[in-house]
């Protein structure tokens, strides 16, 4: 009976403390027509709270299998993964995902896919609307409320698929490759718009990424992955100095290319 | 140096949209225009042809007589009785076999149990020629309008559930998992996103079925009835006036293609945002 309380207890301390998101010792591999092929080796990582973590690795590496697992979309064959220190069944609430693909439905407007989650939560429509509203206006899509995705760019339509993540207020963002498919222009203004939503809001951020460049210029920390089975390789505290809200400045410091030299070195791409 | 910079405003002036219009209409106009001149050479051989030989004449009908017989039809009231019966029929097959096939159909994407189950009998009963149900048809429900709608749901059921199913599980896994972080339920992700995005399919399948429930209700009337364009078409060709059937022919045509038309409309008008593609 004490027990009990006193394991509650712990494990309600545990939560005050523990960092936001704890993964630990998490494992998970695919059956392929009765083969087995361990796509995730043994990964452990954290992600704490108002922090910005990006996550590197070589193409295959199971980089979007560790955001779905994260998602509860997945169950991780071993190891566990806590959000503020519990194990949760199913979807973690307040988690925002955003995937390189915009995902925005046709037959919605833009102001129609930005309310999808305030509509599936049952959120009154007056209040959804309103709201909506406001994060594309914040977002620069002020006017296009009532557009199809269909005459939106692409740029356009990624920031719809942001205002669609950001009006459900989540505390931690995890976003696959979001602006992968974007130009250079519209990359850097959607990062900048992105660093500073997250960084005002207070909220966490994971990203996972290719662009080592991306990756270091919006990151507190950037985590670099193994090839399959993935595990950490390498990790680095990104210590660039000051608010770093302008990510085309934060790319001229020389600290900046030789973060990106010794990410790029970890990642021991081979040229041919 | 060439600056490919693009300066076109955003909204052309009204002359360049005008005519940008004008000439979209021209180009609409010689494909109407060509498509007039064949049919007008066609029918005009036809006459020829037929005019000089009593034989042919006999044999394959005239355009001219052909219209005789449509002007007889209008007068005596029999075009409007056929046409509204064979429509009649043909939208409650139509309606009815496509409700329940694309109920079915979008269902199915619930479990992929049951439609493992459900698929060899789909197949099975997608393989019969449904005129080789008319007798049964016939004997079950009469020589009356239920015959023919049934024959009708027959054609269209297994199209409309095939198409709604392959629509319901064509739909994108990313966006599916998309709406579970959001929260969704199985019923919410069946709601706003499987049905919407099935749409698409779905009047794909509408537009095909259109013409199969027509054939159906024809082939019903064949076997059995007193009236309806099928029946016209029936008699005529067993009394060897080939006009009529032509004519007869002419207005099913006709019929087919204003529910078709209909279709689209109605398309266009639940998808809005398939207008600007």
């Amino acid at each position: 009976m004490t027990a009990g309380i006193e394991a509650a207890a712990t494990q309600a301390a545990a939560a005050l403390t523990e960092p936001l998101l704890v993964v630990e010792h998490v494992a998970k591999s695919y059956d392929l027509n009765g083969q087995i092929v361990p796509v995730i080796g043994d990964l452990s990582l954290t992600l704490r709270e108002g922090e910005i973590v990006s996550i590197v690795g070589p193409s295959g590496c199971g980089k979007t299998t560790l955001l779905n697992t994260l998602c509860g979309l997945l169950v991780p064959d071993s190891g566990h993964i806590r959000w503020h220190g519990r194990e949760v069944l199913g979807q973690p609430q307040n988690v925002g995902y955003m995937l390189q693909k915009d995902l925005l439905l046709p037959w919605r407007t833009a102001l129609g896919n930005t309310l999808l989650g305030l509509q599936i939560r049952g959120v009154a429509p007056a209040e959804a609307e309103d709201r909506s509203r406001a994060m594309l206006d914040q977002l620069g899509l002020h006017g296009f409320a009532d557009h199809y995705p269909s005459t939106l760019s692409g740029g356009m339509r990624q920031r719809v698929a942001l205002a669609r993540t950001l009006v459900n207020e989540p505390d931690v963002l995890l976003l696959d490759e979001p602006f992968a498919a974007l130009d250079f222009q519209s990359k850097l203004l959607i990062e900048n718009d992105t660093v500073a939503l997250v960084r005002r809001g207070k909220r966490s951020l994971m990203l996972i990424t290719h662009d080592i460049e991306e990756a270091v210029s919006l990151a507190d920390r950037v985590i670099v992955l193994s090839k399959r089975p993935t595990r950490v390789k390498a990790v680095y505290d990104i210590e660039l100095g000051g608010e770093r809200m302008d990510m085309m400045a934060v790319r001229e410091s020389p600290d900046f290319s030789r973060y990106v030299r010794r990410i790029w070195a970890d990642l021991d791409v081979v040229l041919q | 140096m060439t600056a490919d910079v693009d300066h076109a405003p955003a909204h052309p002036p009204a002359s360049q949209a005008a005519r940008r219009r004008w000439s979209r209409f021209r180009a609409t106009l010689a494909v109407l225009a060509t498509q007039l001149a064949i049919l007008v050479a066609l029918l005009a051989f036809w006459e020829q042809a037929t005019s000089s030989n009593k034989a042919f004449a006999f044999m394959f009908g005239s355009p001219s007589a052909i219209g005789g017989f449509l002007v007889q039809m209008v007068r005596d009231g029999s075009l409007w009785r056929d046409t509204s019966i064979t429509g009649l029929e043909t939208l409650l097959g139509f309606f009815v076999g496509n409700f329940i096939g694309t109920l079915i159909g979008l269902s199915l994407w619930y479990s992929r149990f049951v439609s493992r189950v459900v698929e060899p009998f789909v197949i099975a009963l997608g393989s019969i020629p449904i005129i080789a149900l008319a007798p049964i048809i016939i004997i079950w429900f009469g020589t009356g309008l239920v015959s023919k709608v049934a024959m009708s749901t027959l054609s269209v059921v297994i199209v409309a559930l095939v198409t709604s199913y392959k629509g319901a599980v064509g739909v994108d896994p990313d966006q599916i998992n998309l709406m579970r972080t959001l929260g969704a339920s199985k019923f919410q992700v069946f709601r706003m996103l499987v049905v919407p995005a099935s749409l698409t399919d779905i009047f794909a399948g509408l537009k095909l079925t259109v013409g199969f429930a027509l054939i159906g209700a024809i082939v019903g009337e064949f076997m059995s009835s007193s009236d309806g364009l099928g029946h016209a078409i029936f008699k005529a060709g067993s009394l060897y006036v080939i006009p009529k059937v032509f004519a007869a022919l002419v207005v099913t045509i006709a019929l087919a293609l204003f529910l078709t038309f209909l279709v689209g409309k109605i398309e266009r008008l639940l998808m809005p945002w398939r207008r600007r593609l």
